[in-house]
């Protein structure tokens, strides 16, 4: 790929009282890469995510995304800019059906959702775009249920479809791979390949290191709020800073 | 006779649904409850009066009743619901609203008094009708039946089937994940706002049409049985606001023809706690508040 950046951060930092939750953090995210994050609970890897995303605002520092200064900007419009994710605890809207929790992503219609209302026809409101999505996660014949009856990996799936069914240009993945059996684990590694060259760039959030090995371009590990190494995904796994910081706190 | 007031309930419970529907729909976007919302059934009347004074056919009025009382719903939404985000936001909002309320009423006061006025409408519109089953049912009844039917199905479709009900259920349910999906939360909110307003507005109009005056105080009684339906019906449930707004101005027709009439205040507010009491979250509530077709 070009090495254009998708994301930047640049001594992003943000504290929560006295709390340094993120604490001077500047990253690149280049187009065509998979960066996983990893890192100790706590290390600052999810409030990150929730910078990134608008749901919280940078104390100091400046996030770059596709060329726009984004750091004062709200969800939507970071929303609307091309940014996705997916959370740890799974957050769909449990009360739509499977179909609908992908058709409201659409983009063409969050920004007038006034414009064709009186077009009833399923089609007309992207139905198909949604199906061919659901299909792509196997989940197709599951569209007319209601979200909320999915089994884990379904939900989590479906996470994955919703946010992609807003065509972002970076996806964010936090720890998609929690509470999953190896089996599954392995079946979200083929699912997110596929999406992979729809998308300019993933961040992978991830504890379990099977699922980084096998995805990640590049690792940037964090602790305490700071980057504590980055590199080839190998080289950082094995660095003596990450051991040490996931001794007696997880294997890796 | 029975029927007649059976019809007559008929008639009262789709207005009181559509003013229920108004409450229901805010509540299930927002959690929160808009007291302003009843004024604006008293609003829409005083607009029609106005506009007929300056010489509108009864038929211009409707539309121009519906404009005003949209748009004061992007004026309440605006003034009582967008600041108040937070988690205190509820109070704050139902406070803020409480008195936007009170202020619509007593400007409306300040200019045209207290006493009920005449809305100078062809008076054939409620004297005469038809006869169904032997009841004699005024054309504004009629009427008032069919646009009642039609703007609740309108509305389930809307909020069911369209791309604005799939953002309005969503937002409902979990407003920081829609927009993030780049869904325009606080325009969502003002459409919501704006529907459910007119829907007072219709519903003020056509009560100001069923006897051709207009009163200030419509809108309290209105405000008052619309939150007991919308409670016991279940809160967010279009279907169930509908079902209970027809049960109440049912149970009130029978009760007005026992003699009963006096008692019709009461009767909605023991219902509500029976309901309550049995059912908490409402008759099709089913322990979900977002909004639902």
């Amino acid at each position: 790929m070009t090495g254009r950046i998708v994301a930047g951060l640049e001594g992003v930092a943000k504290a929560f009282g006295g709390l340094r939750a993120v604490d001077g953090v500047s990253l690149d995210i280049p187009a065509g890469e998979v960066v996983g994050i990893i890192g100790p609970n706590g290390a600052g890897k999810t409030v990150l995510i929730n910078l990134i995303t608008g749901f919280y605002h940078a104390s100091d520092g400046q996030i770059t995304i596709a060329d726009h200064n984004v750091t004062q900007w709200t969800l939507h419009q970071i929303g609307r800019l091309g940014v996705a994710r997916t959370f740890q605890n799974i957050r769909l809207f449990r009360r739509l059906s499977v179909l609908e929790n992908v058709m409201v992503a659409n983009p063409a219609f969050t920004a007038h959702p006034l414009r064709g209302l009186l077009a009833l026809s399923p089609r007309r409101q992207g139905r198909d775009e949604a199906m061919d999505l659901l299909a792509l996660f196997g989940l197709a014949d599951r569209a007319d249920q209601s979200a909320g009856e999915l089994a884990y990996g379904d939900a989590r799936r479906l996470e994955i479809a919703r946010a992609l069914a807003t065509r972002p240009r970076l996806l964010l993945l936090d720890e998609p791979a929690a509470g999953m059996n190896d089996r599954e684990t392995e079946a979200l590694v083929d699912d997110i390949r596929k999406v992979k060259p729809r998308l300019e760039a993933i961040a992978l959030i991830e504890h379990d290191m099977s699922l980084i090995r096998a995805l990640a371009d590049r690792v940037v590990a964090m602790n305490y709020g700071r980057i504590i190494a980055e590199g080839a995904t190998g080289t950082v796994l094995s660095h003596p800073k990450v051991v040490e910081a996931y001794l007696g706190q997880e294997e890796s | 006779m029975l029927a007649e007031q059976i019809a007559n309930g008929v008639v009262v419970g789709g207005l009181y649904a559509l003013v229920a529907l108004g409450f229901t729909l805010v509540f299930g976007l927002l959690d929160k409850l808009n007291f302003a919302h009843g004024e604006v059934v008293t609003l829409a009347g005083f607009v029609a009066l106005v506009a007929v004074q300056l010489g509108a056919s009864v038929w211009l009025a409707i539309p121009i009743v519906i404009v005003v009382t949209g748009l004061s719903g992007l004026l309440i939404e605006l003034l009582s619901f967008r600041a108040f985000t937070s988690k205190e936001g509820h109070s704050v909002s139902a406070l803020s609203s409480f008195a936007l309320g009170i202020v619509i009423l007593e400007v409306v006061r300040l200019e045209y008094g207290a006493a009920p006025l005449n809305l100078a409408i062809p008076t054939t519109i409620y004297t005469s009708g038809i006869s169904i089953l032997g009841a004699p049912i005024p054309w504004v009844k009629l009427a008032t039946l069919g646009i009642s039917v039609v703007l609740m199905i309108g509305l389930h479709v809307v909020v069911g089937h369209t791309r604005l009900g799939r953002q309005i259920r969503a937002v409902g349910e979990a407003p920081t994940s829609a927009m993030l999906l780049g869904i325009h939360v606080t325009r969502v909110i003002q459409y919501v706002f704006v529907v459910a307003s007119a829907l007072a507005g219709i519903s003020g109009l056509l009560i100001a049409m069923q006897g051709g005056f207009v009163s200030s105080e419509v809108g309290f009684t209105f405000a008052l049985k619309g939150i007991a339906i919308m409670a016991i019906g279940g809160m967010g449930d279009l279907r169930g606001a509908v079902l209970a707004g027809l049960l109440i101005g049912i149970a009130e027709g029978i009760a007005i023809h026992y003699g009963l009439g006096g008692f019709s205040d009461v009767l909605v507010w023991l219902v509500m706690i029976a309901v309550l009491l049995i059912r908490p979250e409402g008759l099709l509530g089913g322990g979900r508040r977002e909004v639902r077709a």
